[in-house]
């Protein structure tokens, strides 16, 4: 009897501890984008934020119009540039950290932590006082009688996917070198002992157990990406356009139905992408072991 | 082999960190423009950024809102990490999913349903706004961390203090508070550190007259060029950075700064 009464304030602790969060999230997370996703659905209207009539035009529109296919194209592109360059360089200085004991690797760790810290609109600024017209490049060819007029290197998609690049992989490194440093140490030596070479030794055992690491972040920096709004427009310039501008152009001509369209076009597109990698990767092959 | 690994690790912080120094070096700068090496130091472009008043005022918005939602923020995501850390069965995963989805959600979408949510019930305070945005945005953190910390726990503890009839609200201040606090504290700076850099819902909900430092700092670079100004307004927003982390690590130490993020 006791002990029945116990459990029950208990379960009410509990209860009223996890409602005030849960109704947050549901009244400003979970309702909105219900909302959103029931606006796709609608024409638009002058004078209100959508038409009472319920049409699919939106969405047709995306599926059909050679516009969203060369936008829909581009972004997809710029995030594969993204990830396999992230994926070389983030490896290779996990590969290189992973080893090192760990009051220096959570040193050399948190250089690259604090970055991420920093808000991508001062990351890209960044650049275009590198890259720029009157950033250091041009400055000190010009000073060197290089050249006599500034290149022009920002605006491309180049400057974009190369930009992006350096403010994602913070995010693959740490994936990946909490991965490496986490594999048991006798699996590398069992599959030396069994006289596999260095290269194989990492085909068959190290790449396959840092794969949840791999794939976390490379989910991590392709979400990311798709995100990335400012740092486009400030890298790209106004005619390098990604699908997410145009969440953001059509917001600015008050088109919210269409808007909010090109927003669940930009989830599915995250969540086939993520699919993708989960299955390339597999990573859940490694649960179990280790 | 081992020399290429070096070196793209080289050039790995080389590109992660060369932008931010560059705007660091920038922001001291003498002359009109940038001129490399940089033939002095001078804290006029400073002096320039806090007697802008939109600048100064963005500057201090920011910091309210930061303050603000971060310690929303810190509340609530303690209250859900306390539910979700040590349960098992379908309704705790569900709900850490749900708490832990806006990490990898498309802010930009969010940021678009919550500017539509707000016109649809008939506006909402850019302040407010803001503080809801970031707060929810910034909770996943919290939870991470004070999980983490949770689970370092033994539930022995609390059990004791309770079979010694202790209450719910006695056993978390007496027991179980004094043990996880690095990681509200942890969880809760880095949501501070999150709000003051956000920008993907910021662009939708701040308005005219009120915004946040990095929107300030994205419509200027935008539409008046890279004026130094800029440099020295992204020098304090690096700054700030600089103080919350020295805060952190010397609170709770290096590995929750690198766990955290």
């Amino acid at each position: 009897m006791a002990s029945g009464s116990f459990r029950l304030t208990r379960r009410w602790a509990a209860f009223a501890l996890v409602a005030p969060p849960l109704l947050v999230f549901l009244v400003f997370f979970v309702v909105p984008l219900v909302s959103l996703f029931w606006v796709s659905f609608h024409a638009p209207s002058q004078s209100e934020l959508y038409g009472p009539e319920l049409t699919l035009e939106h969405y047709a529109t995306i599926l059909t119009d050679p516009f969203y296919h060369t936008i829909i194209l581009r972004t997809l592109s710029t995030g594969a540039v993204i990830l396999a360059l992230c994926l070389v360089l983030g490896y290779a200085t996990a590969y290189v950290l992973a080893p090192l004991p760990p009051r220096k690797r959570l040193l050399l760790l948190l250089l690259l932590v604090v970055p991420l810290m920093v808000s991508n609109v001062v990351r890209a600024y960044g650049w275009i006082a590198i890259l720029g017209r009157q950033g250091l490049v041009n400055a000190v060819l010009r000073d060197t009688g290089l050249i006599e007029r500034p290149l022009l290197l920002l605006n491309s998609f180049e400057a974009v996917s190369f930009g992006l690049m350096t403010i994602m992989l913070p995010y693959m490194v740490i994936s990946v070198a909490n991965a490496l440093a986490s594999i048991d140490a006798q699996y590398k030596e069992a599959a030396q002992s069994l006289r596999a070479d260095p290269v194989r030794t990492f085909i068959h055992v190290t790449w396959p157990l840092s794969s949840p690491g791999v794939a976390s972040g490379m989910l991590l920096v392709f979400l990311l990406t798709l995100s990335a709004y400012v740092t486009i427009t400030l890298l790209g310039g106004p005619r390098m356009k990604l699908l997410v501008s145009l969440v953001f152009d059509s917001v600015g001509s008050f088109r919210w139905p269409l808007a909010a369209a090109i927003s669940f076009a930009l989830l599915v597109m995250a969540l086939i992408v993520s699919g993708l990698i989960m299955a390339l990767l597999r990573p859940q092959r490694v649960q179990g072991r280790g | 082999m081992h020399i290429i690994l070096l070196l793209l690790a080289g050039l790995t912080y080389l590109l992660v960190l060369g932008p931010i120094l560059i705007v660091l070096v920038t922001a001291f700068t003498p002359t009109d423009f940038f001129v490399f090496p940089p033939p002095g130091f001078s804290l006029r472009w400073f002096e320039l950024f806090f007697n802008t008043e939109s600048l100064r005022g963005a500057f201090t918005r920011s910091i309210q809102i930061a303050i603000v939602s971060s310690l929303v923020a810190t509340l609530l995501g303690t209250m859900a990490a306390l539910f979700v850390a040590r349960r098992k069965g379908w309704t705790a995963s569900l709900l850490q999913t749900l708490f832990l989805a806006p990490l990898i959600f498309p802010a930009i979408v969010f940021g678009l349903s919550l500017l539509l949510f707000f016109k649809l019930i008939g506006g909402m305070p850019e302040f407010l706004g803001l503080v809801i945005a970031h707060a929810i945005l910034g909770m996943p953190f919290v939870i991470r961390a004070v999980s983490s910390s949770l689970l370092a726990v033994d539930p022995v503890l609390e059990e004791a203090s309770q079979s010694l009839k202790a209450g719910p609200f006695r056993t978390f201040g007496l027991v179980t508070f004094p043990l996880i606090w690095p990681g509200i504290l942890s969880g809760g700076l880095f949501a501070f550190i999150l709000s003051f850099g956000e920008l993907n819902t910021a662009l939708f909900l701040t308005g005219p007259g009120v915004t946040t430092l990095p929107i300030e700092i994205f419509s200027y670079l935008q539409f008046q060029g890279g004026q130094l100004v800029i440099a020295a307004a992204s020098a304090v927003q690096v700054g700030m950075i600089a103080i919350v982390v020295l805060v952190m690590e010397r609170l709770v130490g290096l590995g929750r700064v690198v766990r955290s993020k």
